[in-house]
């Protein structure tokens, strides 16, 4: 029931009355109405912008958060009111519904951010009002195929998995020929060939001179006859050998042969085989001869090389009903001018109009302003009729065509949408990679801090140097993720050091590391380690004077000669400057066994066989 | 939308013209005006909002019956002070107002006494709220039982029309007609 509507209730009550002196029998008991004294202001706060309505108000929608108990848990003490840390703009809609019973989507509003807003104040979506909703579908439509898109795109580039079967790599080589080279190639050698195919379909019907011993020209293929079979055969065998190709690395069979491009595909390369199977059997030359028109469907195949040509039949197909419209009307306007004109010319003499679908011919070509003149009227009824039909004939194809080019102009820019996002996501991708190195070196430096202040309390008994000056959160956060190591006996590293490790430092033992939050090649990195799997060598640590510079080692169990090279470390600490959002660092984990070697007892010079060392570059 | 625009009098007048409170009248005029804010209704609107409360039937004869009890000026419109007033002597009259306001519910055509046909009218439109789907099932001739006996309860001297002493007589002597006038007392 509508909020305002529900405000008459007590008049309807009320008015209940009348039935009183005809009722025979007792009316029943009414509900008590405890909650009578409950109106009041209530006092909304969204981020600073106050909002005030009565409480009743709010409680008309009880299974929302403002209109149930929920809302107790956003009660302010000191101020009185209900604090909500949301948007205030979108949160004015909201309160409308409240009080109007209807609600409405602003335009500007992003569509997602509205959702939330819906979502948070426990709204659900399908009571907005007629005015908006179709606006509110389209836009969460053209949301879902954005978001649809960005995760094809993420299927698509981001895993590259080397244990794809054969199958599949087929599979993916023939969708996105840019994935490896070979695919590029074949790709282009196919294209090429229809091309070649196609022209050799139009030039063998060009007449190309006489023999001496024959007096009608001969085209060009009935002259070179063995030359164009052969080609004919080449591309042929071509294009089996792809079809057969797709046919085995097709995902879905059934699916694959079903699809509109293997139905093409199939067509362009049957006539050659139906040729090869009835040769010189005259009765049915002749349907051969319509085979060979077939062949010329082989042009189609380069929609596969062209999205225009994708986009142009797509359109097309979703503007089926507006040409069958077109078709319909125009197939009456033709049946009825036909007629028309039929017996307008009838009585005139020798007149081409001999019978309706005759003049069939001429009202199709004046309809279609195209006046070849072979058939004209003679008659001035004719010729009144003729004029109209003309002037009708643009009249009706001009009304579908607009449709059908704005259906194309939207599907055009929705691809052209795509090619962009995609060309964008590279920039958007490498910005939030830079991000997440910068969070990881953040907590690289936290690290360091951290241990040298540790180390010097316990040496020096004070600390010498004070906490960097980071912001609460991060070093909780840092402090956080420090903990995780301690637990699981592994360290965070950013992508150059992992990569330095594996190359440099053999270390024992690395049984299959992975990245785990890594988005770009970890594979790459697995199997550059995997290989690096079976070598086994001593680590000796250098002493403190050959130590580099600009690198910390960080073991998993600090010992006393390490101490002093971090001690001498001390004034190389950078100040930490942490002003980026922290984000989740890339973490490697060596997943080491936690065999524990005699050899890793405190002692100055120790070989170790564990893999857990791993070299930190300060900034 | 309707452009016409009214303002009812000063809330201290409708105070005194009706046994409303204040805050009662400042409810009751809070939603007259969210419904309607052009500040007057008019039948169709009048109809609609009776529609909600009864989805099953068809209330828009009883709506309109009681549209016409409403308007007491007879001007095709309800504005708040209509509104305000028949709602106080529903709600907070006495007995006797009560009676007489659905006397005048009943009689269509205001000259003072109810005809069978009338109250037929009536009859059928409260039968019409109930819809089809009714248990038992809605017979035809149940309206006009149920006025045969209304008829039979009220028109003391059978002269075929229910006047409105035959009216007050016998509603005050029927306890459960008593009872029931009291029963929406506090709605508001």
């Amino acid at each position: 029931m509508a909020a305002g509507v529900a405000a008459w209730l007590p008049f309807a009550r009320a008015a209940a009355i009348g039935w009183m002196p005809v009722a025979s029998t007792p009316m029943p008991i009414p509900p008590q109405d405890k909650r009578k004294a409950q109106d009041g202001l209530i006092i909304l706060n969204v981020s600073g912008t106050k909002f005030q309505t009565w409480r009743t108000t709010l409680e008309r929608y009880p299974d929302t958060l403002l209109g149930s108990t929920e809302r107790d848990f956003f009660f302010h003490e000191e101020t009185s009111e209900y604090f909500f840390d949301r948007d205030p703009d979108i949160f004015r809609h909201i309160l409308n519904f409240y009080r109007t019973g209807k609600l409405h989507y602003p335009r500007q509003e992003c569509i997602s951010a509205y959702d939330e807003e819906l979502a948070f104040f426990g709204i659900i979506p399908e009571i907005i009002g007629d005015c908006c909703y179709e606006e509110y579908k389209d836009r969460r439509r053209e949301n879902a195929e954005r978001l649809q898109d960005d995760e094809e795109m993420d299927m698509n580039n981001d895993v590259t998995p080397v244990n794809l079967t054969f199958r599949e790599y087929l599979w993916r080589a023939f969708e996105n020929p840019h994935t490896s080279t070979l695919a590029l190639v074949f790709y282009y050698v196919t294209g090429f060939f229809i091309a070649i195919s196609v022209m050799a379909n139009v030039v063998e019907t060009v007449p190309c001179g006489t023999l001496p011993n024959r007096s009608k020209e001969m085209s060009c293929g009935d002259r070179y006859a063995l030359a164009f079979f052969c080609l004919d055969t080449a591309c042929v065998m071509i294009f089996t050998v792809e079809y057969l190709l797709r046919l085995i690395a097709a995902p879905s069979r059934c699916k694959f042969m079903k699809s509109v491009m293997s139905v093409i595909d199939v067509v362009a390369i049957m006539p050659y085989y139906i040729g090869l199977v009835m040769t010189d059997n005259d009765q049915v030359s002749g349907a051969f001869v319509t085979l060979r028109v077939f062949r010329v469907f082989r042009i189609f195949k380069f929609s596969r090389h062209s999205a225009g040509l994708r986009i142009l039949g797509y359109t097309l197909k979703s503007c089926a009903s507006e040409l069958g419209f077109l078709l319909f009307s125009l197939t009456m306007a033709i049946i009825i001018f036909a007629t028309v004109m039929f017996y307008a010319e009838k009585g005139s003499t020798a007149t081409k109009f001999t019978s309706i679908p005759a003049a069939f011919w001429y009202t199709i070509v004046t309809m279609t302003t195209l006046g070849y003149g072979d058939m004209v009227p003679k008659t001035i009824v004719g010729k009144v009729f003729g004029s109209i039909c003309s002037l009708s004939g643009v009249l009706v194809i001009a009304l579908p065509v607009p449709v059908i080019v704005s259906n194309f102009s939207r599907i055009y820019h929705q691809s052209q949408r795509a090619e962009k996002r995609r060309a964008q996501r590279k920039t958007r991708l490498a910005r939030i990679r830079a991000a997440k190195i910068r969070g990881t070196n953040a907590y690289m430096r936290y690290k360091q801090n951290g241990l040298l202040i540790d180390a010097l309390e316990e040496v020096a008994g004070q600390a010498l140097v004070g906490k960097a000056a980071s912001p609460p959160f991060e070093s909780q956060h840092h402090h956080l993720l420090h903990c995780l190591e301690k637990t699981t006996n592994h360290e965070f590293v950013d992508e150059q050091t992992f990569q330095a490790n594996c190359m440099e430092i053999s270390v024992v033992n690395k049984s299959g590391s992975r990245t785990s939050s890594l988005s770009s090649s970890p594979h790459g990195l697995s199997s550059c380690c995997s290989r690096r799997h079976r070598k086994k060598s001593s680590f000796s640590l250098p002493s403190t004077n050959n130590q580099e510079l600009s690198t910390i080692q960080i073991r998993e169990r600090p010992v006393s000669n390490s101490r002093s090279s971090l001690n001498a470390k001390l004034d190389k600490t950078m100040p930490l400057k942490c002003d980026e959002a922290y984000i989740s660092p890339s973490m490697v984990r060596l997943s080491a066994p936690v065999a524990t070697s005699s050899d890793d007892t405190s002692t100055a010079t120790t070989t170790y066989s564990q893999s857990n060392i791993v070299r930190v570059s300060a900034l | 939308m309707s452009t016409v625009r009214y303002r009812p009098e000063g809330l201290d007048n409708l105070v005194q013209q009706t046994n409303f409170s204040k805050k009662e009248l400042q409810v009751l005029y809070r939603g007259f005006k969210n419904e309607c804010p052009s500040g007057v209704v008019n039948e169709d609107t009048f109809k609609s909002i009776y529609s909600h409360f009864f989805p099953q039937g068809d209330s828009s004869m009883y709506a309109h019956f009681l549209f016409e009890a409403f308007d007491t000026h007879n001007n095709g419109l309800v504005s708040f002070e209509d509104f305000a007033v028949s709602l106080s002597i529903i709600l907070r009259g006495s007995i006797t107002d009560k009676l007489n306001w659905a006397f005048n519910l009943y009689d269509l055509n205001k000259d003072g006494c109810i005809t069978r046909e009338e109250m037929t009218d009536i009859m059928h439109s409260i039968y019409n709220m109930m819809g089809k789907h009714t248990y038992p099932s809605m017979r035809d001739s149940a309206p006009k039982e149920h006025v045969d006996r209304f008829f039979q309860k009220m028109d003391k001297n059978k002269d075929g029309v229910v006047t409105i002493e035959e009216f007050l007589e016998t509603c005050q002597k029927d306890e459960n007609i008593m009872h029931s006038m009291h029963l929406f007392d506090n709605v508001i």
